[in-house]
């Protein structure tokens, strides 16, 4: 038996390109290149791992709009067998609750066995999707993965969770979330025949919410949450003193000791 | 509104998770105590903690001391270790049918692992990272969390959907203090537990959990990042030398330098020591935000252009390597050996 992993990516601004507005002195995102959410890389290098222990088939999927495609091609480059792009106006103003109803609805559809997400994306940062798909389809999770270990004989996969001040090795029943700790699993490069084949000659597969049979529980209408005010943080004043030698700090730890 | 939302009025009270691994409870719980009691004191709700785990008699009483009005306890061998399945579907019979206004949960691994276990089925807010929290005069959460890594606070409200959900960031609110004397005030409700072991679709095969260390409460902290190459000698040295505590920046865990409970920042704790010295970090907004509520900061960064560099009372532009080693000597009261810088 082989195993059909999904991988959910995101597009998201590039962190590292996020520019600031010369007239308003805030980040300016809307001007910073799309680009795949760093830690979902770790994500696919996972679902290849999986794939290389236990045999099958990896599919990346993405919800957002037609031009996310980009990261599906990434994706297919990568190593992805196949890809699906999920997109809708419908979708607009989704909170992670739809979100990810969204993702688990995907997943069903695709059979998958396992899915797997990064930790977190890093334009919302809640780490709140990858549980919550499999809250919607009451799966098995595994977060802060560091370590995979497919075990087919048995109908599980085993993984070593990162928790606050050590590990656990725990084995989940199929079919699991996986979300990847960050910093783990290092992605492969992609080919250059696999990356001129993702640009040039491949096609997602397109789903929208009727797809799906969520047109009516997805957007803004069923998200929980809001967001209300957004203020700028005033950044703390600090002496910004530099000293030439360490005696010059010598002062100021004493009088922070005393 | 949707078809979802409910009727707001029927929810009272404010949970706080109480999270405990084998009879330790997580430090976080106590904070959520203290910053909750100030919610229940303008909304008039009752203070309720939660415990979930086995032999729990310990921290009930705790909690009470710590400012609870009740603890539920579901006390189960099911329950321990900790398993996001068992945990989630308890909680969530345990929200479905006493109907709580707003729960908190500690933003540890834990808590983010399990909390939208709870929140999916009864389509609840869920707001992740909070780090400051107020709540209105109708009672709605005011949960506020940096947004576009840190320069912004957004705040997320739940208007229509019960319970008001969030995770709150370890190490950002001050821990309740105990009072022996409240535990005989409070009640232990113990409440059914809905989980069987035959239903678990997760086992933990091997746990292991040493370095608890919380940075949180640490009083002098000297900070590595990537600069230190590996080498945590120096760095090392100059904490012993200032008595002070290890933390590191994402780099420097990422890397598998420093464990993962020592990390500072948006994605690892917030820490607010009287000094704060920083070894080789760069001064990224996602570090700085956990670290600048502590009092004095020294910056050691061969890069005179680092960014933490803004973010420090002093600082010294040099080989950290050389400087480490000069400053924890001259701390512990050894002549000049020779001036670096």
């Amino acid at each position: 038996m082989t195993w059909t992993i999904a991988v959910g990516v995101k597009q998201v601004p590039d962190a590292d390109e996020v520019g600031i507005d010369p007239d308003t002195g805030r980040l300016d995102r809307a001007s910073a290149p799309a680009v795949m959410n760093g830690p979902d890389r770790h994500a696919l290098e996972a679902a290849l791992t999986i794939r290389d222990q236990v045999g099958g088939e990896v599919i990346a999927m993405t919800m957002g709009p037609p031009n996310a495609t980009s990261v599906l091609e990434e994706a297919v480059a990568m190593g992805s067998d196949d890809a699906v792009l999920i997109s809708d106006r419908a979708f607009a103003g989704s909170d992670t609750w739809p979100t990810s109803l969204t993702l688990a609805r995907a997943a069903e559809a695709l059979e998958a066995d396992v899915v797997v997400c990064g930790e977190e994306t890093t334009d919302s940062s809640t780490g709140q999707v990858p549980p919550g798909i499999a809250a919607h389809n009451g799966w098995a999770q595994l977060t802060y993965a560091e370590a995979v270990d497919a075990r087919p004989e048995e109908g599980r996969l085993a993984a070593r969770r990162d928790v606050e001040g050590g590990y656990e090795l725990v084995a989940a029943e199929l079919p699991v979330v996986v979300a990847v700790a960050f910093g783990e699993f290092d992605p492969r490069p992609a080919p250059l025949h696999r990356k001129i084949y993702g640009e040039n000659d491949f096609e997602p597969t397109v789903w929208d919410a009727e797809a799906l049979g969520i047109e009516d529980e997805v957007g803004l209408d069923v998200s929980p949450t809001s967001v209300g005010r957004m203020e700028t943080v005033d950044p703390v004043e600090r002496k910004g003193e530099v000293v030439d030698e360490v005696d010059g700090l010598l002062e100021p730890i004493a009088e922070v000791r005393a | 509104m949707s078809d979802d939302a409910v009727d707001v009025g029927e929810y009272e009270d404010v949970w706080v998770f109480v999270e405990e691994h084998g009879g330790e409870v997580m430090p976080v719980s106590w904070e959520l105590l203290a910053e909750a009691a100030k919610l229940t004191e303008t909304t008039g709700d009752d203070l309720v903690a939660l415990a979930i785990g086995e032999g729990l008699e310990t921290v009930a009483d705790e909690a009470l001391a710590r400012g609870a009005d009740r603890v539920l306890v579901a006390d189960d061998p099911v329950f321990e270790p900790y398993r996001a399945d068992p945990y989630g579907e308890q909680f969530r019979a345990m929200v479905e049918e006493r109907k709580p206004s707003i729960v908190l949960i500690g933003g540890t691994h834990t808590g983010r692992d399990f909390a939208g276990r709870v929140a999916v089925p009864a389509h609840a807010g869920l707001t992740a990272d909070v780090t400051e929290l107020d709540v209105d005069d109708e009672g709605i959460l005011q949960a506020r969390r940096p947004a576009f890594g840190g320069d912004v606070l957004a705040t997320i409200l739940c208007e229509e959907h019960r319970p008001q959900m969030a995770t709150i960031r370890p190490g950002v609110f001050e821990a309740a203090a105990p009072d022996p004397e409240r535990v005989a005030d409070g009640d232990v409700v113990s409440v059914d537990v809905v989980v069987d072991e035959a239903d678990a679709i997760s086992e933990v095969l091997e746990r292991e959990v040493g370095d608890t260390a919380d940075i949180t409460e640490a009083e002098r902290i000297v900070a590595v990042g990537r600069g230190v190459e590996g080498d945590l000698e120096p760095a090392r040295r100059l904490a012993e030398a200032l008595d002070a505590e290890l933390a590191a920046s994402r780099a420097a865990v990422d890397e598998g330098w420093v464990d993962g409970a020592r990390q500072v920042g948006q994605t690892g704790k917030t820490v607010r020591p009287d000094l704060y010295v920083a070894v080789g970090i760069s001064g990224a907004i996602q570090h700085v935000e956990g670290m600048n509520k502590s009092g004095t900061v020294v910056a050691i960064n061969d890069d005179p252009n680092a960014p933490i560099f803004e973010h420090a009372d002093y600082g010294i532009v040099g080989d950290l390597f050389e400087v480490c080693p000069a400053l924890a000597d001259r701390l512990e009261g050894e002549p000049i050996q020779e001036v670096t810088g």
